[in-house]
């Protein structure tokens, strides 16, 4: 793969034929997974919706990523409201940096506030007038430039400001293309992300070099290379979920370092002293690890991601299968899974035939999936923000799921809605944001993920058993909520189809 | 000439229309716009507003047409007229607003024409330009307001005693509700019949019979005068501003500037602000002892919108008695409006005349604070500036925290506290206050 040439990632559903509108069930997935609705021409990619709900953006997502770096500003080139979501993280953004450096500032941007001058003469002017400013006021090592619709529409020439501007700013400057209305895919944010980490940030680091060559110091060096691996968070993860992925790996004698979310830039230099790129979610990291692969020849491996005692043992042991220790990890995993099956069982009994709805990311949702079968929970439902080839070995460890709903849609929550009124579920386990529809339902609601809680690994699965007892306990406030308030869809829209709306091919 | 914005305190034009429409019951509006839009001012606004919600048919129950580059090459009206078709089949309102996103105006998209296909369907179906590139949440407001006020308000007969309260954005005051009743409850002891266009009572039809109004008041300097002149010109209401009334003073000083407008009977007038003074010192009055046991006066620093600002800072000064040294107003202002704001800081009873700053950039906050009050360079006597309280928004934290400042976040944007029907504005909304002012310092107590 080798995409760094162009100015900016491609779009997902080119790239990799994504889908975000479909309506069936699990089999009906893996229907399409074998028929290869990936590849050839795609025959899921451009299915759209006639009626559609607002999803959120390849820039927004972006800055879940962005936001988090460490010692960076990020610029938001765009009109004043592009980004402004990132409201939602300032008050506890600087605490979750401060658990990896406690020095760590809270998040910095600015936004070059495009009018409607600027729309007819452009935006260079005020684009340069905040780098200058964030390189002077903040002295930061990085500065991020996140363009938004309107810089690209206007035709500003971004990647040529800033090599301008470059000689001028003591921060390495990132350009990072991820115009919200480029695809429909919001998932294609990670790919531009990437991007411009690849282009900018990631470079072998500058090392002194022994004047006289010393044949033990090589060997030491090249054998904590051999034993440092770099695994790929993403910003839903918490810091509780990557120190137990640490504690796993250690205890195989492995070196972790967590990129890209609560990153240093210097981190993805030193990244390339690793001799394993690990995915923990296929939908974020392939474009990245592909080009690693490519270009500094560092394998990686994707696949399932670890949340649930069957997807960790996978995990695990695909990991240490690379180095060559399967053995060792096969000891691991059978100590962990016997403490852990004990600690299950009284949440077993409470949460035993209870039936769960998940909606969320693809390969988290059905993830999670297995420990609700773990815990001896019915799945009565999914739906997916979109739908790739990432999706497939993340099936494997689900029992009977092929007639369980599958709608793939990117938030959409009216879909849901509908979805709802069909299939009797006793809790809902959701991502963040379409909340205020879904609580209406009246049903008890367990996030999918969240920044302070734990999810991964072996732990994950005890204190996900353990929030979904408490979260069953009591469902009071959305029922009552149920009772005193109204969902903003007619009566006809629940005696459709729930995928009446959804359409083959976009309209254009 | 605008310049960038260091951490805004505003969303964009498209985000004040969406907090508006948030604040009408059974309004729907439809996004007119890529699919990020919506999302993103959702997540701006909810948090911003103190946890707003998405209401009725909010967050990412928005209707959007999510339109994406290719879209946008072919022009963008078929997808329109099929989203908007489609949501008045699915979205269950009262009314349908159609707002647009900067891209699509860039490329030309006939919103005017698309919607008026709309005009047979039995509810009311308007377009409103609102493009993010001209202005942010405030104009989002008067744009909403103006378009509502021009097409759907009723033209009526102006029924004397009815009056309308304009100024108050939702969600951009993380308060609005709760002022709002506020307003209502001290006017409608005047005998008057108000209308706050949104919030506790009020839905559409306030909205729909705002034209019986006699008078718009508008309590704010800046904000809604747009929407007042459009009333004036479409339905002949003139209007008269107040600013924002914080405390017993400026309560009454609002009362008697309404009610000189409405020819109110002055004996009434100054038999209510009798009433209320009353009240209020019966509350304000069990702090004798508390705040002068411990000196509980403060420096205080204030920053906050072109409402909040002046407002909050007068009551510090003329009412709790503090020394507020420092205000910062980090709205985007034109210098006639600036002029005006001005004004509102001359003739302190107390005798201070705080430093005003107009300031977009929350890193601007610090610099001023060394400006009004140079740093300690090691000596051994220095006049500090403390102890001090800021009252803000959560982008103060920082500073608050560097400084050791108790922070008291008033002004969007609010994540650290959530708002229900909380009010700052009036004689109720002073002593809660106050409450949460002097709570900050006897907290750890
Ligand atoms: S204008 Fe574009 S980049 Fe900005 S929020 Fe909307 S879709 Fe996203």
């Amino acid at each position: 793969m080798n995409y760094l040439e162009a100015i900016s990632a491609p779009a997902r559903e080119n790239r990799l034929r994504a889908n975000i509108a479909f309506g069936g069930t699990c089999g009906d997935i893996k229907g399409c997974l074998k028929k290869g609705c990936f590849s050839g021409n795609g025959c899921l990619n451009l299915a759209g919706r006639r009626f559609s709900q607002t999803q959120g953006c390849q820039f927004t997502l972006s800055l879940a990523i962005l936001n988090t770096l460490r010692n960076a500003v990020v610029i938001m080139h765009s009109p004043i409201g592009c980004g402004t979501c990132t409201i939602s993280n300032v008050g506890v953004n600087k605490t979750f940096k401060q658990l990896r450096d406690p020095n760590s500032e809270g998040i910095i941007w600015l936004s070059t506030n495009l009018d409607e001058a600027d729309v007819i003469s452009g935006g260079e002017r005020k684009l340069r007038e905040a780098v200058l400013f964030a390189d002077k006021e903040f002295r930061p090592e990085t500065i991020i430039v996140a363009n938004g619709c309107v810089p690209s529409l206007i035709g500003d020439d971004i990647d040529s400001i800033i090599s301008d501007l470059q000689n001028q700013t003591a921060a390495t400057i990132v350009p990072i293309h991820c115009e919200g209305f480029k695809t429909k895919v919001m998932a294609t944010a990670y790919d531009a992300v990437y991007h411009g980490i690849l282009k900018k940030l990631v470079k072998k680091p500058e090392r002194q070099r022994y004047l006289v060559n010393d044949d033990v110091e090589a060997l030491k060096e090249s054998y904590k290379i051999g034993r440092n691996v770099n695994v790929f968070n993403v910003g839903s993860m918490s810091r509780a979920d990557e120190l137990e992925l640490k504690r796993l790996l250690n205890a195989l004698g492995l070196n972790v370092t967590f990129i890209p979310c609560y990153a240093e830039p210097e981190d993805f230099q030193y990244s390339l002293e690793s001799s394993l790129n690990i995915s923990i979610c296929g939908t974020h990291d392939d474009y990245f690890l592909e080009h690693i692969k490519e270009k500094y020849d560092i394998p990686f491996i994707i696949d399932t991601m670890p949340i649930g005692r069957k997807n960790t043992d996978r995990w695990l042991l695909k990991i240490a299968a690379h180095f060559g220790l399967e053995n060792e990890a096969r000891k691991l995993i059978e100590t962990e899974n016997a403490e852990l099956d004990k600690c299950l069982e009284s949440f077993r009994e409470t949460l035993k035939g209870k039936r769960a709805f998940i909606s969320g990311g693809e390969v988290r949702i059905l993830a999670t999936a297995e420990i609700l079968q773990d815990l001896g929970m019915k799945l009565v439902g999914f739906k997916a923000h979109h739908f790739d080839e990432f999706i497939e070995p993340v099936f494997d460890a689900l029992e009977n799921v092929d007639d369980v709903v599958f709608d793939v849609a990117t938030n959409q929550p009216f879909e849901q809605a509908n979805l709802l009124k069909r299939i009797k579920a006793d809790i809902l386990i959701t991502h963040t944001g379409g909340n205020n529809i879904l609580a209406k339902i009246g049903l008890p609601i367990l996030p999918l993920f969240g920044p302070a809680y734990n999810y991964l690994g072996y732990s994950g699965v005890f204190e996900v058993a353990r929030r979904l007892n408490r979260v069953i306990r009591n469902g009071q406030f959305n029922k009552q909520l149920s009772l005193h308030t109204k969902l903003p869809y007619k009566e006809e829209w629940y005696k459709k189809d729930p995928f009446t709306y959804i359409v083959e091919q976009d309209a254009v | 000439m605008s310049k960038f914005v260091d951490r805004p305190r505003y969303t964009c034009t498209l985000g004040g229309a969406l907090a508006t429409l948030r604040a009408i019951p059974r309004a729907i509006p439809i996004i007119h716009a890529s699919a990020g839009c919506g999302h993103n001012l959702h997540n701006a606004i909810n948090p911003g507003g103190g946890y707003l919600g998405g209401g009725y048919c909010g967050g990412l129950s928005l209707p959007s047409s999510n339109v994406t580059e290719r879209d946008i090459v072919f022009g963008g009206e078929n997808r329109l007229r099929e989203q908007i078709k489609t949501t008045l089949e699915v979205m269950d309102g009262d009314i349908y607003l159609v707002l647009t996103g900067c891209m699509v105006e860039m490329i030309g998209d006939d919103l005017d024409a698309v919607v008026s296909e709309f005009s047979d369907y039995d509810k009311p179906v308007l377009p409103v330009h609102t493009p993010s590139f001209r202005g942010n949440s405030f104009t989002g407001y008067e744009l909403v307001l103006s378009s509502l006020i021009r097409k759907y308000v009723k033209k009526q007969s102006k029924i004397p005693g009815n009056v309308n309260i304009l100024g108050i954005v939702p969600a951009q005051d993380p308060f609005w509700q709760g002022n709002l009743k506020e307003i209502k409850r001290l006017l409608e002891k005047l005998g008057l019949k108000v209308n706050t266009l949104f919030g506790e009572g009020e839905g559409l039809e306030s909205i729909r019979n705002a034209g019986s109004a006699s008078l718009n008041i508008v309590v704010s300097d800046t904000y809604g005068i747009t929407a007042a002149r459009t009333f004036e010109e479409v339905h002949g209401i003139p209007y008269i501003t107040t600013g924002l009334p914080i405390g017993a003073e400026a309560t009454g000083n609002f009362l008697r500037a309404v009610s000189d407008a409405l020819s109110i009977d002055k004996t009434l007038t100054e038999f209510v602000i009798a009433q209320e003074e009353l009240i209020y010192y019966s509350y304000l009055e069990r702090l004798a002892d508390i705040y002068n046991d411990i000196d509980l006066q403060r420096y205080a620093v204030v920053v906050a919108d072109a409402n909040y600002a002046p407002a909050l800072s007068k009551f510090l000064s003329d009412e709790l008695g503090w020394l507020p040294e420092l205000v910062v107003i980090t709205d985007l202002l034109e210098e006639s409006q600036k002029y005006i704001l001005l004004e509102r800081f001359k003739n302190y009873q107390s005798g201070l005349t705080p430093v005003v700053k107009f300031d977009t950039d929350a890193s601007s906050i610090k610099k001023y604070l060394a400006e009004i009050r140079p740093p300690n360079r090691n000596q051994r006597y220095y006049d500090s500036f403390s102890p001090a309280v800021i009252l803000g928004s959560v982008y103060e934290r920082d500073i608050a925290g560097e400084f050791g400042f108790p922070l008291l976040t008033v002004s969007f944007p609010v994540t650290n506290r959530v708002v229900l029907n909380r009010s700052y504005v009036g004689t109720n909304g002073a002593l809660s206050l106050a409450e949460d002012l002097l709570g900050l310092l006897v907290a750890g107590r």
